[in-house]
């Protein structure tokens, strides 16, 4: 009898059962959600075109008619920041699709198979984290005009492979040292299943973790190259240019350096956040009492 | 190779390069190992028995090892086989237990799922025989309520369960040989009894072969025909486990058993230790490995490396110049 009530006492908190996520993470979730159901749909919502300068309102405060107010040539803010949302996270997630693409599998694949394949590979990895990404970035959005959110996206990509490789590799070593590794690798798997089975799951949670600072480490990276001038040509709004254009008339419009900062925080809060909380609760190492 | 012997070591040696230069961490191993027989291996921490049994499971690292002689595991050479080869024998014929449950299961898969999986992919069973077959072994290591547990997490298990669903794992395709590396140093004093006397149950049942490694004596003392002592990487005695705890020769040996306690012993008895440190095995003497350390060591200790030589009892060998008397009457009870 008693036996059978502890049974079932140290079977009930299944750390995958039971416990809510939390209303703060679904208000994350539902705000990630809108902001990219914005983005996509902005030309369809009934929003003013975000070129169009109305020089009857310029540097207008918050109405009816201009949710947000206006710039200094009259465009409307709400509208120019749904469309600069456009930007901002197709570079965020683009980019970072690309490392992860190539930097993840050969991170992986150089940490389990060691030897003279990784260690040639680490070594030219180190030598791209020796120049500092943003210098080479800028250089090379300098010369490849004209500048396109493509060619952002490929080359602010192509600059964080080195750096997910770098994390990926050293979240593998960890896990391929293991002894349920090796104790796999003595039942008789394949190499494909440890690495598939045993090892992506366990560095999963780094994995995804480094996604989401990453995505936001890139939308203030782009932000940082439209205040230099080199991400896509203005008037084509993204947050960042948004606030270097903002710049200019801090003293007489906060509304304009206002808006687009506040997304673009939100933006990065919700992300880290939900990435967070997502990691706690699927954690099945600790028991949650 | 007679037919009822399952392993057969000869000459085996590990050395690997290190940037210092070459490390003998295993040097000129022979010992052969019966069906249905339980052989144990002991020693310090450092004496190589670990790099012996990942050798003899061809478990080496892929760099900077240079393994010699030979390993026949059912007649199959296991030194210097193809991942393969040793693939197919993995699981199969042999498998290993290792020192800590806490790291040798996958924490984030549930534990019949790691059961299953060798079940699947080596057996070729569908889901649901490998399911029944998953509940099945966790039900002979003495999980309860198997069924329920096949879908818990490691971290919801005890040390000891653990440690029995690491064992259920390496039975899963019925190996021939489970080489079972410190299966309770992780564990507490209580539940190592429990394990081993499964170990041993199962091993009956079964009709397995096992090898014991371990540092502590009353671990092998009952439940191992034979016994392997290891110092700096060589066999310094070899014998059946009663010759070894009774009739011993080299004064290593007896320095081990003296360094346990015993139940006959007073109470506040101090143990004896050995003293000084295992030798760096990058800087091993000339002579016996443990000559600086032991009290009947002569000068010829020091220069000439002695061989094994067998000692009155077949199978029964030691490596010593100044082996200890033979004593008829040695009351040195197993604690």
């Amino acid at each position: 009898m008693s036996d059978q009530i502890i049974e079932q006492a140290m079977l009930r908190p299944a750390p995958e059962k039971g416990k809510s996520l939390g209303p703060l993470f679904w208000t994350c979730v539902g705000w990630l959600a809108l902001n990219v159901l914005a983005a996509i749909f902005a030309n369809v919502l009934p929003l003013h075109d975000p070129l169009f300068g109305d020089f009857n309102a310029i540097n207008a405060g918050p109405s009816m008619h201009h949710l947000f107010g206006t710039d200094d040539l009259g465009r409307d803010i709400f509208s120019r920041v749904v469309y600069g949302s456009r930007i901002s996270i197709a570079v965020g997630v683009g980019s970072i699709v690309i490392g992860f693409a190539v930097g993840a599998p050969l991170g992986m694949l150089a940490a389990y198979r060691r030897g003279r394949f990784d260690s040639i590979l680490t070594n030219f990895m180190y030598i791209l984290l020796a120049f500092p990404a943003i210098v080479a970035v800028i250089a090379v959005l300098s010369f490849w005009t004209p500048r396109s959110m493509f060619k952002i996206i490929v080359v602010i990509g192509l600059a964080s492979i080195p750096i997910v490789y770098r994390v990926i590799r050293t979240a593998t070593l960890a896990v391929a040292s293991k002894d349920y590794v090796v104790a796999a690798k003595v039942q008789g798997a394949t190499d494909r299943r440890i690495m598939m089975k045993e090892l992506l799951p366990n560095i999963a949670p780094i994995g995804i973790s480094f996604v989401l600072i990453g995505i936001a480490t890139v939308v203030t990276l782009e932000g940082a190259l439209a205040f230099l001038g080199l991400s896509v040509n203005p008037p084509t709004p993204s947050w960042g240019n948004m606030i270097n254009e903002a710049r200019t008339v801090l003293g007489q419009n906060n509304g304009l350096v206002f808006f687009p900062s506040l997304f673009l925080c939100l933006f990065l809060l919700c992300l880290n956040f939900i990435g967070d909380r997502l990691r706690s609760h699927y954690d099945v190492t600790e028991v949650k009492l | 190779m007679s037919a009822d012997q399952l392993l057969v070591v000869e000459d085996l040696s590990t050395t690997f390069a290190t940037p210092r230069g070459p490390l003998p961490a295993v040097g000129n191993v022979s010992f052969t190992l019966d069906k249905n027989e339980t052989l144990g291996i002991v020693g310090e921490s450092g004496s190589g028995k670990t790099v012996l049994a990942r050798t003899i499971m061809g478990l080496q690292p892929r760099m900077n090892v240079t393994v010699t002689g030979s390993a026949l595991l059912n007649g199959r050479q296991m030194v210097g086989a193809s991942e393969e080869e040793k693939r197919s024998v993995w699981g199969t014929e042999v498998a290993m237990v290792f020192q800590d449950p806490m790291t040798s299961l996958n924490p984030v898969m549930r534990i019949g799922k790691q059961i299953d999986e060798t079940l699947r992919v080596r057996l070729g069973m569908d889901n649901r025989a490998a399911r029944d077959r998953a509940i099945e072994l966790l039900e002979m290591v003495g999980i309860p309520s198997p069924a329920h547990r096949y879908r818990a997490f490691p971290g919801q298990l005890s040390g000891g369960m653990r440690q029995r669903v690491v064992i259920a794992t390496a039975l899963a395709c019925s190996p021939q040989l489970l080489m079972a590396d410190e299966p309770t140093t992780g564990l507490d004093v209580t539940i190592q009894a429990q394990i081993l006397n499964l170990l041993d149950d199962l091993k009956e049942r079964l009709h397995m072969s096992v090898v014991l490694i371990t540092h502590d004596l009353g671990v092998v003392a009952t439940r191992t025909s034979r016994i392997v002592v290891m110092y700096a990487g060589r066999i310094v005695e070899i014998g059946s486990t009663r010759d070894v705890f009774h009739h011993h020769r080299m004064p290593y040996t007896r320095a081990l058993l003296e360094s346990s306690p015993k139940v006959t012993s007073p109470s506040h008895t101090r143990l004896t230790t050995i003293p000084g440190r295992p030798p760096n095995l990058m800087e091993l003497p000339a002579g016996c490995s443990f000559a600086p350390r032991c009290a009947h060591a002569t000068a010829r200790c020091a220069s000439e490396r002695p061989e094994l030589v067998a000692a009155d009892n077949p199978g029964h060998a030691y490596a010593c110049w100044n082996p200890l008397p033979v004593r008829r009457h040695q009351h040195l009870e197993a604690s």
